[in-house]
């Protein structure tokens, strides 16, 4: 929102602060200034100029004038537009503004440029250079002046309604500077309402008021006014509409001006019919629902409440009367309706923020006075049309200096401060004994204000929230544990970069081809029902996507690198919260060799997260070697899976994956148990070397062994295999022991025979 | 007699002793001359014929020879050994300027230390850390934080909205419902987590971004409160005296509302780019948690009150690391990721 500081310096007594100064206590007291601006600054220096004579240049559609600019004297000018005549009053531009220097055109000297109301930034005409009808050469261009723009972030406006205007922002300025603000014209005429006006919903329309205008003549705003909405961001289209947009930005009400003579009988403001055609100003029809708040005449929607007017009943040059619309919108409606429509307009930016229904007609007031000196003649016809459903008063707000100390932390704030600050923001203040009672304006009361929390906002920043003294608590301080679950993750993450693991983060998001070459049902998925980049139409259900891709994304870089990644897999619970479960996936890579040191790696690693973890072959799923591929049990539970990328799925190299559930690995960490006194008696230790199938599984072997040791088994060490045409022997140690006394050698006999017997009885052979 | 045969095997031994050239040589020695069947055994056999007194004086000098001998043995057998030792640790020559082979140090993600770093320090002044999930309620993300429908700061954040009818949480300030309903007042927590917005992304807006939501409940918390604790906080965290200012600023869930600015570390508040020329950067929003937000977690905003904070983590290590590109955050990069 712009705000022009000339325009708020009109509403405040002796205003002598610099716009950078008041852009930076409107920053630390109000909204936040996003910066300050020069506009116009040319102004002081372009001046009136008359053309003394002007010869067409052959040949060109140029001419070569004289002209007197008073100030600069006579100046030989060239100038291209079609309206360059001799004694035309018009603007002349010295060289050094708006970039203008001294040129030769065509041959011809030309010191300075005569200029169109496009060229001096006033509006957007541009058809030939601009024309006064008085003045004398050497004037400042009549109505326009240099200005100083101060723009200030929407965002921090969204809650203050009464800050869409300059009238409203020169209230802020008045209290924050103490200087006093001009009071407005609040008369209005009276009389008969000039028209009927029903209004359904008063939910929907609180207040419609309006007035009618006869002998109205359309032309172009006098200059003041095209460059005043000019420096705050406002087209200038014809006197009658640039009222009402100077209105709006001075009390942030939206008003509108309808052809009353397109009009067909009174106004009703009610919701549109389904597929009711509105035509509008913009040119498009918009095709409305019953959601759509209308203002209608007997033969449908003349406008969109609160958004846009309609196009057939548009202000035109052959306009002679008017009906000019103040009214009051639900905030929410127009909202969802601008939503809707995919349109904002500056009237439906300030409805959104729940408009204040008294302002109606302080707004039709100040377009009176306006409107007579821009359409000489203009007359009001009877008076008010005003419906009017007025909201409850809001109960007035109460609070003790003493809550208002405390919320504070200033202690030393009295009550003649907090009472000074509040009427300075034009509430009302009744105190006795440091026990207030505060009634809002109706500005302030829409949504803004309304408990007396939002009054310690008011006191606080007008006081200088510098101005208070930072304060320690006066509570105990104790410092509670990290949560186990992240201590744990923290360890986690301590213990895999020691291993040599680098930390990536993914996103939550997969797209639909990322979870279809993993094999992951889409259906499973959380769907984001509005993305909007490719990419995110998913949550992930496994990380495995992303590390796919970080796999191939660094394999370009690096012979072999190691990564991992905690994060979430997000699971559908239907209408509940999905399931976030946090995994483990680590990557270890090489481009060369043939992988088997790289699934070893994480396997050593497994055991080192997951301590007695034992891995069994799984059946692979797609994207994983069929023969490199094993769910990693602890205590009896599958806690996820290490594998080797099947070649398919990787660009090069060799990618072996280390996936673990951290909710299963967790809950299933061994408890640390009792102390295991040491043993007092010796051991013994045997080997036994078992021939079976080539593809005989050695950890299948050791569970065959680890039962038939029985009890004095102490511990089986599977030590290394030899393949030959036989088949594949393992040797194994076994060592046995007892806790009170040591093994006969017929004890220790006896428990091979066993192990032996039972091996063979599965099938196996073990090599004497 | 013996005892001449005695002295001449004594000092020619001694000469062979000095003659050696390898402990194998000398060990050959040992046997012949000390051995169980050496010739000094020999020797003491023939001490039975002796008279007792011959056989004291015989046997003195046996023992005499006996001690020399193994005295000079054992100085060169230890010589020998020393050389040996020294000879194979010159052959053990190692250049270990070479890399160690295996893995490297990895190294963790800069938000997970930042992230760490901030928890230890909320840690330290009583706040625990809570969690929350990436996929929020409507209810607990918006309406519990004083925003219902059709509130035009819902506006303000591009929410991702899911079939399941929910959303992915635009803020870590749902945890602060979460928060109240789970620790009851008086409370001090963080949640520091992952949060989204649906806008596109390029060198400076994500749509993935990283928050710390802190939020203390107590008697008479204040806003003089906040900024002490503040001032506190970004002091240990930019590890200096930092100068904080409160201005106005909009969230519903907070009131009164502020955005907290820190004057520029680069310039020190004169001026200079960063801070677009004014001297402040805007660092957090932050205030004291509105009395609705405090009823729909459970508590009496007439008994307490308690202030409000979000602080960017992303934000925070872009400038700690100078970073000029958010994505590289996110972009699983190991040459970028490795430099942490
Ligand atoms: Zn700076």
């Amino acid at each position: 929102m712009k705000f022009s500081s000339s325009w708020l310096a009109e509403h405040i007594d002796g205003l002598t602060l610099a716009p950078a100064e008041l852009g930076s206590l409107i920053t630390i007291k109000t909204a936040e200034c996003e910066g300050v601006e020069a506009h116009g600054a040319h102004f002081d220096h372009v001046v009136v100029a008359r053309v003394l004579t002007s010869e067409p240049i052959p040949g060109t559609h140029l001419a070569v004038t004289s002209v007197d600019t008073g100030r600069y004297g006579i100046k030989q000018v060239v100038c291209g537009a079609p309206n360059c005549r001799a004694n035309l009053l018009t603007a002349y531009v010295p060289p050094g503004q708006l970039g203008v220097t001294n040129a030769k055109l065509r041959g011809v000297d030309s010191a300075g440029m005569l200029a169109s109301a496009k060229e001096l930034g006033i509006s957007s005409e541009d058809e030939g250079i601009i024309e006064f009808v008085t003045g004398n050469p050497g004037d400042a261009i009549p109505g326009c002046s240099s200005d100083t723009i101060i723009e200030i972030d929407n965002k921090s406006l969204t809650h203050r309604p009464d800050l869409w205007g300059h009238h409203g922002m020169a209230r802020e300025v008045s209290a924050i500077t103490g200087r006093a603000l001009r009071p407005l014209s609040a008369d209005l005429p009276s009389g008969p309402a000039p028209i009927a006006v029903s209004i359904v919903d008063p939910k929907l329309c609180p207040r419609f008021s309006a007035l009618r205008f006869e002998n109205v003549t359309v032309q172009p705003s006098p200059l003041w006014l095209q460059q005043r909405l000019e420096s705050v961001g406002l087209n200038p289209i014809n006197n009658i509409v640039d009222v009402t947009n100077f209105v709006m930005a001075d009390l942030a009400q939206p008003m509108h001006a309808y052809d009353a003579a397109k009009l067909n009988g009174g106004i009703t403001v009610r919701t549109a019919a389904d597929g009711e055609p509105c035509p509008a100003l913009n040119g498009t029809t918009y095709f409305l629902d019953p959601s759509v708040l209308v203002i209608a005449d007997e033969s449908g929607p003349v406008g969109i409440a609160g958004i846009i007017g309609g196009g057939p009943s548009a202000i035109s040059a052959s306009t002679t009367t008017i009906l000019l619309e103040a009214a009051n919108f639900h905030a929410a409606s127009i909202r969802k309706t601008s939503t809707k429509l995919k349109l904002r307009t500056d009237a439906s930016m300030r409805f959104e923020k729940s408009q204040d229904p008294a302002n109606t007609v302080r707004a039709l007031a100040r377009a009176i006075a306006l409107l007579e000196q821009v359409s000489p003649g203009i007359r009001v016809v009877g008076g008010v049309a005003d419906v009017y459903y007025p909201a409850a008063p809001p109960a007035p707000i109460e609070f003790s200096l003493a809550w208002m100390r405390r919320k504070l932390g200033k202690a030393d704030l009295t009550a003649a401060e907090v009472t000074a600050i509040l009427t300075s923001l034009a509430f009302g203040v009744t105190e006795t004994d440091g026990e207030f009672t505060v009634t809002v304006p109706s500005w302030r009361a829409t949504k803004d204000v309304s408990i007396k929390d939002d009054l310690v906002e008011e006191v606080g920043r007008m006081i200088g929230y510098g101005n208070l003294t930072p304060l320690p608590p006066l509570v105990p301080n104790t410092v509670p544990p990290l949560p186990p679950e992240r201590a744990y993750l923290r360890g986690l993450r301590q213990l895999l970069t020691a291993q040599g693991y680098t930390e990536v983060y993914n996103y939550s998001f997969v797209n639909e081809a990322q979870a279809l070459e993993l094999g992951l049902p889409i259906a499973d998925h959380v769907r984001v029902v509005n993305p909007i980049a490719q990419g995110q139409e998913l949550l992930r259900t496994s990380l495995l996507p992303h590390i796919k891709r970080n796999i191939n994304d660094n394999a370009r870089e690096f012979e072999s690198f190691r990564l991992f990644e905690i994060g979430k897999e997000i699971h559908d619970r239907g209408r509940d919260l999905p399931e976030e479960i946090p995994h483990l996936a680590a990557v270890s890579f090489t481009k060369h060799g043939d992988g088997t040191a790289s699934l070893f790696e994480l396997k050593r690693l497994a055991g080192t997260i997951a301590v007695g973890c034992t891995l069994e072959p799984a059946t692979a799923h797609s994207y994983e070697h069929p023969f490199r591929s094993a769910v990693v049990i602890l205590r009896n539970e599958p806690i996820g899976r290490l594998f080797e990328f099947h070649p398919s799925a990787v660009e090069t190299g060799r990618a072996a994956v280390l996936y673990l559930d951290l909710v299963k690995l967790q809950a299933l960490r061994p408890e640390t148990g009792k102390y295991r006194p040491l043993r007092r008696f010796p051991t013994s230790a045997f080997d036994l070397t078992v021939v079976a199938d080539p593809r005989e599984l050695a950890g299948r072997v050791l569970g065959l062994i680890e039962p038939l040791a029985g009890p004095q088994a102490l511990k089986v060490q599977y030590l290394y295999d030899y393949t030959s045409e036989r088949g594949r022997s393992m040797t194994y140690r076994i060592t046995v022991g007892a806790a009170d006394r040591t093994l006969t050698s017929d004890e220790v006999t006896a428990t091979r025979a066993a192990i032996i017997k039972g091996l063979e009885a599965s099938g196996l052979t073990v090599q004497s | 007699m013996i005892e001449t045969l005695l002295s001449d095997l004594a000092a020619a031994t001694q000469a062979r002793i000095a003659a050696v050239t390898t402990a194998d040589e000398l060990e050959t020695i040992r046997v012949e001359v000390l051995g169980r069947k050496g010739k000094l055994a020999e020797v003491s056999k023939d001490m039975g014929k002796l008279s007792p007194e011959q056989r004291g004086v015989v046997g003195k000098l046996l023992n005499a020879a006996k001690q020399s001998l193994e005295e000079t043995l054992s100085t060169r057998q230890n010589a020998f050994a020393a050389a040996a030792l020294a000879a194979r640790l010159e052959c053990e020559w190692l250049d270990l300027t070479v890399p160690a082979p295996g893995p490297g140090l990895g190294s963790l993600h800069p938000l997970t230390q930042i992230q760490a770093e901030i928890e230890d320090l909320f840690v330290s002044l009583g706040f625990t850390v809570l969690d929350g999930p990436e996929v929020e309620t409507e209810f607990n993300n918006f309406d519990a934080l004083n925003i219902p429908p059709d509130h035009p700061a819902r506006d303000m954040q591009d929410t991702f909205w899911l079939s399941n009818g929910h959303l992915l949480r635009t803020h870590t300030s749902p945890v602060q419902v979460r928060g109240m309903k789970k620790l009851g007042p008086p409370l001090r927590m963080i949640a520091p987590g992952r949060v989204f917005r649906n806008e596109e992304v390029d060198a400076s807006h994500e749509h993935t971004f990283y928050q710390l939501e802190g939020m203390m409940v107590d008697k008479d918390v204040s806003v003089a409160h906040l900024i002490y604790f503040m001032k506190t906080l970004l002091s240990a965290i930019f590890k200096r005296d930092v100068t904080v200012r409160l201005r106005p600023g909009y969230f519903p869930f907070v009131e009164p509302g502020f955005e907290l600015d820190i004057q520029c570390l680069i310039c020190n508040g004169t001026g200079c780019p960063v801070c677009k020329h004014s001297g402040w950067v805007e660092l957090l929003p932050c205030g004291l948690v509105h009395p609705n937000v405090l009823r729909l977690g459970g508590i009496d905003p007439e008994e307490y009150s308690g202030f409000a904070f979000g602080l960017g983590l992303t934000r925070l290590v872009m400038m700690r690391y100078a970073i000029d590109d958010i994505r590289q955050l996110q972009g699983g990069d190991l040459r970028f990721l490795t430099q942490f």
